[in-house]
This record gives structure tokens, C-alpha cells and sequence, in this order.
């Protein structure tokens, strides 16, 4: 009988389990990267009702953060700012702005801006913004440098993992508490040591078990 | 499996059960409590597999598509003091049954998001009843009717405006029907209204009848005075068929409480009062009793006029009962206890027992001090049931020109010999103020849809009188509903009034000093200062004759108030339709109350078959009207006696569309919300039986049995551990207690390996180095400084069930309805267990005792739950607690069958899915809303210990002791449920966790529970030999 494949077909099996195990490692790894919020959920930067340029804020005009996010020290969320607030300065400055059409809408008729929330934790993680100000997280290390953004984006992925990394070496990232609002605030050489001190002196734990944040 | 010693002791010799078929050990209910799940009703079909499988395929395949995009709406003028994510509380009052319930409510975000008792003020105690916490999701019903109906078709308040002008301009008879109030701003437009419409007739209607405490007060003593009762004072309580600890008590708070700080006891030589009970129905005030006798409630009179009689309060020469042990006991103590003597009658009771019982106080001398009567300076109210005929008439006559039914709903549960839908017909212009489209509604030809008390202004008095302030929360939900005082003001005026205005101007006159001061004062408070109903001590009662009871023999049916529905008005509510009725446990249904006797003689019975409740329907027969409905037993009820609860059998118009859903998406068939008004078609109505005067006992009812059986769905047998009963609950006598305080440690099973027996709080654990709380990451966390408890005082406890619904406000528990329940499902991370309590044997006794104990999760410090998760979404936390992490779980169930309590509960389906967006409001913020395929159970509230050490680590100071109460222990009336820090040595928990009678459940498991009970002590009258 002769022979239907050929002796080179045979190395077609040994090849196929190659693929086989590759494409796995290829799917495993497609999961591990394009799955996680690093890829999903990173950069995510969707237009606002209103062009709110936070560079022209902070950066330009020099605004603090908690002139507009003023509860932010005192509540679990930091609020996005009223209406008023807006227009606390925008009586005057640009009163005529087209992009601030919707502003003033709002302000004429008590309708709220529907902003597009940017940073979003799923609801069975409870996070406070007043807790972490009153230890010395700055906003920046997990807001990135809004002072630099004409539109909000995300800039960290806001997992489990991404928290944890904090939690578990706070001093790595803490500041001194009146510097928690600066933008592209520079580490002193020995931060580490001095962020290690306060931690000890001010008993800064910060919880790794699992009912800290989630109930 | 290990097999655990079954310890018979620390039970006083006696046995305990929770249902007949666990009394007479039924083969089916051992097999039921030994698979721990209930058996399936059928297995899935292939069609609705199919169907499950399509859906999660399609499910997984969308979700992962989209993100959502999430709007944040701030405002766009920011009020003052209002910051996002902080909660603000304000004080108001509930109206309840013609007085106002002080209350505290808590405001997310502009939601009101959960209801406490407001904890300063004079008539309150902090704490509510089930109706208070209920209320929050009647605000939320989405059933309650929205629009302004004329004839039907939509109309516009303008309309109404255009009405009152009418009618002010030409008509003069206008009768009114209301729901008792104790609003003055509502008395002061009755008057306003008496001055605009000539022939005005006003009647306050109670559905459950007249009000007989109040007319017996006023035969007794010649004026308007409401006894106020304070039990921490008595030291022998006698209640007549008085359901006083009962939910629907109308002064339940107060009386609750100084009834169990007379019960508590501190040490063993403290001294407790004792409660005699006699009554009709098996009540959770007769739960709580030291002797209880049972007896027709028609048969309740001759025993108080007896006892009047040999205290010298009544004349004459005496009934029948002259050698029955029970009348011979309560009159010896009653003698006594002097003025620690408390008698008081029930609802179901007439006027004359009331006065009876008013004249044994003033003999005994506890008027003064155990009992306070408070002058009310009300004018007395006619009979109700006569005033009905009267104004049925007239509108039959054409007499009436308007008729203004103001939250009442005569159309259902108006005595159907009136048939007051007739006469409602005869009437031009009939106006309807509810918070549903009713039964009444529809009659009507005006429908103004009710503002409820969190949406509008008004005011009221609280029980002992003190005036107290109704303040909203939230703008009305559908701007068309209006509160009573509007309706009433613009009838009286004939132009819309601000409620706001009104209720100011009641106050004005009331407060001295700058008004606004005084005015932002009530309504930080709550209350005027000093506005109680003074107290007066008058004479004592003349004694009076035999006031003539006829005895009739027969059976008697006794119509209550329901448990938890009340008289209907909260039937739409599924958080007080899944609440299990306190004794019955039954479920989303109302049925004939009687004893195995009684039932035995009318040929019905309730048949068990593999852990379902089959029951015989009987036909009840009054007049020409009958009522079909399904039997039930209760051991402990009177023989000849069938008590049947109001309020169901509703039928309740809703616009509501119903849920129309893809074929794939099975979630409607768990839906209780899809199809229409919740209330509808759930028991039966039992109007039928109610005869022109409204009287509760009726005694010429035929009885007559149907052949139909009906399933019968009641959590009485639900986490039962074993067929034979463990010492899970103990309980001892006063004697035994002073004799050796630490009774209940006698139940502890033996240490392993020895005949000794052990203190297993101090049992090395199984694993101890190696267990999570030796864990150097749990030692370093801050919240290990705390390690929390809880102690549930048995003595205290009366079971009415408040905490299981503050639990489910707080903690966002879904409701499941019916069927799920029937399938063991339901949700309620706090289970009321119910045991009977007898003589050892298995044949039915007559009359056992009754103990009702809360079991939420133990918080195990060797918790088998943690160890067999194989994802570690239950875990130990730093402080003692055993959390459970939704995000983590998978739903093996393995920590539920691992569970020695059964206190687990799990999401069979996604029930928070198909909540409607009213109801979506009713969540609390901080707490996560669970999915399907998630466990849960309690947490200890952790998401207030959390927020709470929040704060305190912002202010850097430390937890102050109490600062962080659990729901149900807020909630608690009798401050049976203490919570704490158990590493604070001088913490109340601390110190009860040490008392003599502390146990915990199940010790010999070496589980370690972080919950201790308080054994329960009764206080028997040692000489006598009662049944």
C-alpha cells in the first residue's frame, strides 16, 4: 500500500502540540495583559458634558483641589464640585463662553451636569478619600498629574493588586500631609526613612484584610 | 462526621421543639433537617435548563462588550451642610394607630435610608417597632398610586382646588372619615372645617374597632385618661388576652422596655417581676409569661370581674370560677405585689374589662407609680359602629354631599353589613386620600394620592402625649401626593395652604421665647419640651356590679390586628410580608389560629409531608358571608377558640407596567415585584366576619370543612439542627437561678476524652498556633485593638422581630418571596427561632411554654466555615469577626453545609436584579447590594464599625464605648442585644459576656462563637401547681 502522507507529515503532530501549548501560553497571557484593568481600564478618557480643562485650572490659574472638591478631606467621595461653584468665577470670567453653555444652563435651571464618572470602583469596594488624605496619600499618586490633562483620563487601573501595593509598603508612597494636593511634588532623598518614622509615630496601618474595604 | 452527645440537661428537665412533626419525631422531618436542604419541588425541566444556560451564555457574552458609563450628577446649588457621601439624620414621628412614634431617620444622599427610634426623646426609648422600620419601604412602594384621579382619568390639583371652592360655596353636609390622628394642627382644621360646613360629621375610624381601652378609663373614672404602664416598676403583671409586647402595641416601645428591665436580672439576688398571662391566642406577650392559661377571649371578662371582685374592686357574688388554681394565684400576688400590681385588658377585650382592670389598679395602689394615667382631655368618642350605620344611612338617603376619606379603607375593611360601598355610591362627590389606589379608591370619585409622613409636614402627639414634630426627608416622590393636612386645610379653606405654615402655627403658641430659636429647637429635638398629657391620680372607682358577661358556649373566632401587616395598610410591603409571623413563623399568608384540640374536634388537620405544610381549608360562616381559609395549629391556643389576623386579601391597583423580559432571561420568575400589586392575592380577607359593631370576639360563627387542602409556607422548622433538640436554648427558673447562677454551663457537654465537663471558652483551639488570628498580619492590623461581641439576653428578648427587619433596612436583604421561602431561601441574616416548651415524651401537651430565640451568625472564632471556602471569601478579620467578601465567593455553598449554626444564606437568584428603582433607593449606600450566586450572612453590622472607626481615626482620638451599635441591637426595644468591644474589660459586653448565665450555642464544637446568650430565667409562683 502506499503510502498516503509523506515522512515530513510527521513532524506535523510534534508541531500542532507546539502550537497547542503556545496559542495557551499566547491565550493565557492575551487574558493576564488585555483582561486586567491595566489595559481596560487605563487611559479611559471620555468626553464631558463640559470641556473642563483641569490644566487651565490648576496648572494656568493655580487652583487648589479642594476648592472644588472640597469634601474630599471630610467624606468618603470627593464631590464633584455644584454648579455654583463653577460659576463662583464664571459671572465674571468668560460669561459669554460658548463651551460654558451647559454650565450656565444648569446654574438657570437646577439641572444637574451629568459628568462621566472616570474613576469607578465596582460597588463592593468601599474607599475613602478622607482616610487616605488624613494619612498622606496624595492625590496624584492615584489621580496621576491632573494638573496636566485638558480631559480627565484614568491613569492607574484601581485593582485589588494596585491597591495592595500601597497597603503593604505605605512608605514607598506617603507624603507629608500638607503636601497631599501638590502636582508633581519631588520625594525628599530620605523620604523613606522619614515616611517609616511617621508611620511609626502616628500608627499608620493600613489594612490588608479583606473587611477593610469590602462589606 | 463526628456524632455529638445530645446533653438533655440545662433545659430545667424539659424538652424542647419547634413544630408538632419535630415533637412526634417524624421520619420526613429527619430526613429533611438531616440533607439540612428543603427537597426540591421537581426537578428542573430540560426547557428551563435550556433556558438558565442560553441566558448565562448570553450574559457572559454581553457583559463583557460595554462599560458601563456612570453619570454623577452633583447639584447644581449645593446646599448648605449637605456633603456627599456623608449621611444626615433628623428627628420626626411616624403616626401609628393614633399616636407618633419618635423617630430618627438617616438621610443618604437625600434618601431616606433607614429609620431608628429618636433616643432623646421623652415617650421614646431609641428603639422602633417592626411597622417604623417598615415604613421606609412603604416610602419606597412602588405600587403607592401617583396620580390625581377624577372619575378615573387623570386630573390635576387645580381641579381640586376648583372642587373645594365648590363645595364651600354650596354644600353644608359633609361627613369625613379618618384614620385616627393625634395631629392638633389636624384637630385644628376639624374645627376649621366644622365652621365652613355646617352639618360636618367627623369619624375617626378604626378598622380594628373601637378604641375600649379608652372608653373603659372613662366608665372607670369619669374622665379621658390613658393609662401609661411602666412594667419596670410592677412586680406582678397580670395581662387579660393584653398583647402589650406584642408589634402592634400601640405603646409597644416604652412598654417593652420597662417590661424587660423588670426582667433583666444583674445579679442572683436581684428580683424580677412575674407575668401572668391569660388569653386566647399564643402571643409573644404570652411567650414571655410565668404562668399562662389559656382561655376563650369571651370568657376573659368573668375572670376579670372575679378578680376584681376578691380584690374589692367589683360587687357582687361572684362568677363561676371559684377553684381555679390561676385566679387563685394572680389574686395572691396581686394582694402582695400592692401597688407592684398591674392588671391591664387587650384589644379584643369590651370596655368593661378595661374598667375592671382600671379599678383593680386604683384598689391595688399602683396608680401613681407602676401605672401612670395621663389626662388626655379628649373628648370620648361614640361607639364607631353605630356612627357607620348612622352615616351609611344618610348617604343612602342622600343626606351627604361630600365625603372626604382621609387614609382609610372602609371599602375593605368596613363591616359588610353597612355595605358601605353602596353607600359610598349615593354621595356626589366622595374624595379618596390614600397612599395606594385601594379598594376605597376606586369607589371614589376623587383619588388624592397620600404624601407619606417622610414626604410632607405635620405633627403629632406620642403616647404619653408629649408633642412632637413630623418632619420630611425628601420631596414627595410623585408630585401629585398630598398629606392629610393639605387635603384637610384646603377643605377648610377652600385654598391650598402650606403644610410647613400650619404645623409653625401649632407650635407658636406652645414655645416661648424667639420663635425661630425655639422653632429650629423641635426640629433638632424632635419634640416640645414639657407637652406630656399631665398626670393625674384620681379617686379610686367606685366598685361597681357584675357587668353581666353572657357566657356563650361554642366556638368564639377572635379577629386581630396582624403582626405584621397591621390592619392592611402595610399588606404592599414585602419586608413586613416575608417578616415571619412571631409565633406562627408563617409567611406571605393569614390563616385560622386553633389548638390540636380544637382542630381535632372540627375534623382538620396540617399534614407534614417532606418538610412542607399541607393544611386543611375551613369555611367560617357568619350571617350570609363566609371567609375560606387555611387552618393552623398552634399549641398553647385556646380551645374553642380560632383567632384569624386582618389584612389580607387586599387588592391594591397599581399602574406599574409589568416586566416584560427576553426569553432567555429567567430572572421574572423570581421577581416578586413583576406582576402587579404585591399585596394582591396573598391570604384572605376576613371582613366578611366582622359584624356591625366592629367587636373583635365574634361567637356565632359556623365553622364548616371545605375538603380543599392549601400549602402552608412557615420558617417555624427552618435551620433545625437535629430531630432531638440541643441545648441551643436554656432556660431555668428563678429558684434554680439563685441556687446556682451559672445553671445553663450544666447543658455543656462533656471535654473530649473525659467525663469532666469544661468551661470551652478557655479550650485551647484546634489549631492554635497556626489559626488567622495568631497571624502576625492580623496582630499588626490597627483593627485588632477591637474584638467584638455581642450578648443576647433570652430574659429580655421578647421575640416581636423588630431586629430581623432594621437588619434587612440596613444590610440591604432582598426579598424573595413566597415560593422561595417555601424553598428555604429566604435571606434574613437573623433568624427568630421559636421552641415550645414541655414535659419530656412525645404526645402533645396542652399547654407548653413558649421561648423565642434571635439567632444571627455566631462569628465563630474557630469559624468552620473559613476552612472549607476554597476561594478564602470568608474570612477571619483582625477583629474577631468573620467576614464574608462577596467579590470573592463562587457559591460552592460549602460554608453553608459547614455551618453548625445554618445561619448562612445564599443568592439562588439574582433578586436584587428585578428591584424596582423605587426600591433601589431604599439600599444603604454602604453596603454592597448582592448578586446571584453569592453567599451572605450577618457581619456585625461591619460597615458601621468600619465607619465608625473612620471617623474616630479623622478626629485621632479612639472608639468611645457604644459608639457603634448594630442594627438590631438599635432597633431592640428591650435592650436585649448588648454589642461591643470585648478587649474593653469595663464594656457592657465584656462584663455580660462573664455573667453566670452566659452560654454560648454549641461550645462542645470548640467553634468559639463571639455571640453569648444570657439564659433565660422565669419567675413561677413557687407554691403553685399550674397548667
Amino acid at each position: 500500500m502506499p503510502q498516503i502522507f509523506a515522512r515530513k507529515v510527521n513532524v506535523l503532530p510534534h508541531l500542532s502540540l507546539i502550537a497547542v501549548l503556545l496559542s495557551g501560553i499566547v491565550s493565557v497571557a492575551f487574558v493576564w495583559y488585555y483582561f486586567s484593568p491595566e489595559y481596560t481600564d487605563v487611559g479611559y478618557a471620555p468626553e464631558q458634558p463640559v470641556p473642563y480643562s483641569h490644566r487651565v485650572h490648576v496648572d494656568q490659574l493655580g487652583m487648589d483641589c479642594r476648592y472644588c472638591h472640597s469634601a474630599v478631606e471630610a467624606a468618603d467621595v470627593a464631590n464633584i464640585p455644584s454648579t455654583e461653584t463653577c460659576m463662583n468665577c464664571h459671572t465674571i470670567v468668560r460669561p459669554q463662553s460658548v463651551a460654558l453653555m451647559p454650565v450656565r444652563e444648569s446654574f438657570s435651571s437646577g439641572e444637574s451636569i451629568p459628568w462621566v464618572k472616570v474613576h469607578s470602583l465596582p460597588d463592593y469596594v468601599q474607599f475613602s478619600h478622607a482616610a487616605h488624605l488624613d494619612a498622606g496619600v496624595g492625590c496624584e499618586t492615584c489621580h496621576g498629574r491632573v494638573d496636566q490633562m485638558d480631559i480627565v483620563r484614568l491613569e492607574e487601573p484601581l485593582s485589588m493588586g494596585w491597591c495592595l501595593e500601597c497597603h503593604r509598603e505605605p512608605e514607598l508612597y506617603l507624603r507629608p500631609t500638607d503636601e497631599v494636593t501638590t502636582m508633581g511634588y519631588v520625594h525628599s532623598g530620605d523620604f523613606i526613612e522619614r515616611n517609616l518614622e511617621r508611620i511609626a509615630s502616628e500608627a499608620i496601618q493600613p489594612p490588608t484584610n479583606c473587611s477593610a474595604c469590602h462589606y | 462526621m463526628i456524632a455529638l452527645p445530645i446533653v438533655e440537661d440545662g433545659k430545667g428537665g424539659k424538652k424542647l421543639w419547634r413544630s408538632l412533626p419535630q415533637l412526634r419525631q417524624d421520619p420526613e422531618f429527619a430526613d429533611v433537617v438531616r440533607d439540612e436542604v428543603m427537597p426540591a419541588d421537581s426537578p428542573p425541566s430540560r426547557r428551563h435548563f435550556l433556558q438558565v444556560m442560553g441566558a448565562s451564555m448570553a450574559l457572559a457574552g454581553l457583559t463583557a462588550c460595554r462599560r458601563p458609563v456612570e453619570r454623577i450628577m452633583p447639584f447644581a446649588r449645593q446646599p448648605e451642610e449637605l456633603i456627599p457621601g456623608i449621611p444626615l439624620h433628623y428627628a420626626t414621628a411616624m403616626p401609628f394607630r393614633g399616636a407618633v412614634l419618635p423617630l430618627l431617620v438617616k438621610s443618604s444622599d437625600g434618601r431616606p435610608t433607614k429609620i431608628e427610634g429618636n433616643p432623646e426623646h421623652p415617650s421614646a426609648t431609641g428603639s422602633t417597632n417592626v411597622f417604623a422600620q417598615a415604613s421606609l419601604l412603604e416610602l419606597y412602594d412602588p405600587d403607592r398610586s401617583r396620580t390625581l384621579l377624577h372619575q378615573g382619568e387623570r386630573t390635576s390639583w387645580d381641579a381640586v382646588v376648583e372642587l373645594s371652592q365648590r363645595l364651600g360655596g354650596s354644600t353644608r353636609r359633609l361627613a369625613v372619615l379618618a384614620r385616627p390622628s393625634s395631629s392638633p394642627t389636624a384637630a385644628a382644621l376639624r374645627s376649621r372645617l366644622a365652621e365652613r360646613f355646617e352639618d360636618l360629621q367627623w369619624i375617626t375610624y378604626r378598622s380594628e374597632g373601637d378604641d375600649a381601652a379608652a372608653s373603659g378609663h372613662q366608665s372607670a373614672f369619669g374622665r379621658s385618661l390613658r393609662a401609661l404602664y411602666d412594667f419596670s416598676r410592677a412586680r406582678v403583671i397580670v395581662s387579660l388576652d393584653a398583647d402589650f409586647l406584642g408589634p402592634t402595641a400601640r405603646n409597644f416601645g416604652p412598654a417593652t422596655q420597662s417590661f424587660a428591665r423588670g426582667r433583666k436580672l444583674a445579679s442572683s439576688d436581684a428580683s424580677m417581676s412575674r407575668l401572668y398571662v391569660a388569653e386566647s391566642a399564643f402571643s409573644v406577650t404570652g411567650a414571655m409569661a410565668d404562668h399562662r392559661r389559656r382561655m376563650r377571649s369571651a370568657d376573659v371578662g368573668a375572670l376579670a370581674y372575679e378578680i376584681a371582685r376578691r380584690l374589692g374592686a367589683a360587687t357582687g357574688s361572684g362568677s363561676g370560677l371559684s377553684d381555679d388554681p390561676f385566679l387563685d394565684a394572680v389574686v395572691a400576688d396581686l394582694v402582695n405585689a400592692g401597688s407592684g400590681g398591674v392588671i391591664l385588658a387587650g384589644e379584643s377585650q369590651p370596655a368593661q374589662v378595661h374598667a375592671l382592670c382600671a379599678a383593680i389598679n386604683a384598689a391595688l395602689g399602683s396608680v401613681g407609680s407602676a401605672v401612670r394615667l395621663l389626662d388626655t382631655d379628649e373628648d370620648p368618642e361614640p361607639p364607631q359602629g353605630a356612627a357607620l350605620r348612622d352615616l351609611a344611612n344618610a348617604m343612602r338617603a342622600g343626606e351627604v354631599d361630600a365625603a372626604l376619606i382621609l387614609g382609610v379603607n372602609p371599602a375593605y375593611d368596613a363591616p359588610p353589613d353597612l355595605d358601605f360601598a353602596g353607600a359610598l355610591a349615593e354621595v356626589p362627590e366622595t374624595i379618596h386620600v390614600g397612599l395606594h389606589h385601594d379598594e376605597t379608591a376606586r369607589l371614589a370619585t376623587w383619588h388624592i394620592p397620600a404624601a407619606h409622613y417622610l414626604e410632607a409636614w405635620s405633627d403629632g402627639r406620642s403616647w404619653d402625649g408629649t408633642l412632637s414634630v413630623v418632619q420630611p426627608l425628601i420631596a414627595p416622590l410623585y408630585a401629585d401626593a398630598r398629606s392629610d393636612i393639605e387635603v384637610l386645610a384646603l377643605l377648610a379653606t377652600g385654598a391650598p395652604q402650606s403644610a410647613y405654615d400650619l404645623v409653625r402655627d401649632t407650635f407658636r403658641p406652645v414655645l416661648s421665647g424667639a420663635f425661630e430659636d425655639a422653632w429650629r429647637r423641635i426640629l433638632h429635638d424632635g419634640y416640645a419640651e414639657d407637652t406630656a398629657f399631665p398626670e393625674v391620680v384620681p379617686e379610686a372607682p367606685v366598685p361597681a356590679g357584675p357587668p353581666g358577661f353572657t357566657s356563650v358556649n361554642g366556638i368564639e373566632v377572635v379577629l386581630r390586628l396582624d403582626p405584621t401587616v397591621l390592619d392592611g395598610s402595610y399588606a404592599n410591603n414585602a419586608w413586613c410580608q416575608e417578616l415571619p409571623d412571631p409565633v406562627t413563623k408563617i409567611v406571605w399568608d393569614n390563616v385560622a389560629v386553633m389548638s390540636p384540640a380544637t382542630a381535632e374536634a372540627l375534623g382538620v388537620e396540617a399534614r407534614y409531608s417532606k418538610g412542607r405544610y399541607y393544611v386543611d381549608v375551613i369555611r367560617l360562616t357568619r350571617g350570609e358571608r363566609s371567609v375560606e381559609l387555611p387552618v393552623w395549629i398552634v399549641p398553647g391556643h385556646a380551645d374553642d377558640s380560632i383567632t384569624v389576623t386582618m389584612g389580607y386579601g387586599r387588592s391594591i391597583g397599581s399602574d406599574r407596567p409589568e416586566r416584560v423580559t427576553p426569553f432567555w432571561d429567567t430572572a421574572d420568575k423570581t421577581d416578586i415585584y413583576g406582576h402587579g400589586a404585591l399585596a394582591n392575592g396573598v391570604g384572605q380577607s376576613v371582613t366578611p366576619l366582622r359584624d356591625a359593631s366592629l367587636t373583635a370576639i365574634a361567637t356565632d360563627v359556623s365553622i364548616a370543612v371545605t375538603g380543599r387542602t392549601y400549602r402552608i409556607i412557615t420558617t417555624q422548622d427552618h435551620g433545625v439542627l437535629d430531630i432531638e433538640a440541643r441545648p441551643l436554648l436554656r432556660l431555668g427558673t428563678l429558684e434554680q437561678y439563685r441556687a446556682n447562677p451559672a445553671f445553663a454551663l450544666e447543658a455543656e457537654a462533656p471535654t473530649p476524652g473525659s467525663d469532666e465537663k469544661t468551661n470551652f471558652q478557655d479550650y485551647p483551639m484546634l489549631w492554635e498556633d497556626r489559626h488567622p488570628a495568631r497571624d502576625a498580619a492580623m496582630r499588626d492590623s490597627s483593627y485588632y485593638r477591637n474584638q467584638w461581641g455581642m450578648v443576647i439576653d433570652l430574659n429580655a428578648c421578647t421575640g416581636c422581630g423588630t431586629c430581623i427587619l432594621a437588619c434587612q433596612a440596613e444590610n440591604n436583604v432582598q426579598v424573595v418571596g413566597k415560593t422561595e421561602v417555601g424553598n428555604g431561601r429566604e435571606l434574613h441574616w437573623l433568624r427568630l427561632d421559636r421552641y415550645f416548651v414541655s414535659e419530656e415524651g412525645t404526645e402533645l401537651p396542652k399547654n407548653p411554654q413558649m421561648v423565642l430565640q434571635p439567632v444571627p451568625c455566631q462569628h465563630c472564632e474557630n469559624a468552620p466555615c473559613e476552612a472549607v471556602c476554597p476561594v478564602a471569601a470568608t474570612v477571619h478579620s483582625p477583629d474577631g469577626t468573620n467576614q464574608m467578601i462577596y467579590n470573592r465567593c463562587i457559591g460552592t455553598r460549602y460554608c453553608a453545609n459547614n455551618c453548625p449554626y445554618k445561619v448562612r444564606r445564599f443568592n439562588y437568584f439574582n433578586w436584587s436584579k428585578t428591584i424596582p428603582e423605587t426600591v433601589q433607593m431604599a439600599q444603604n449606600p454602604n453596603v454592597t447590594v448582592r448578586s446571584r450566586g453569592v453567599m451572605e450572612k450577618c457581619s456585625f453590622c461591619v460597615q458601621r464599625i468600619r465607619g465608625a472607626q473612620r471617623r474616630a481615626e479623622l478626629e485621632d482620638r479612639a472608639l468611645v464605648r457604644g459608639e457603634v451599635l448594630t442594627a438590631c441591637q438599635q432597633s431592640c426595644p428591650a435592650e436585649a442585644i448588648t454589642f461591643g468591644d470585648l478587649n474593653d474589660a469595663g464594656s457592657d459586653v465584656s462584663r455580660l459576656r462573664e455573667d453566670p448565665r452566659a452560654y454560648t450555642m454549641l461550645a462542645e464544637l470548640n467553634v468559639k462563637p463571639r455571640v453569648s446568650y444570657l439564659a433565660r430565667v422565669s419567675n413561677p409562683k413557687p407554691d403553685a401547681e399550674l397548667s
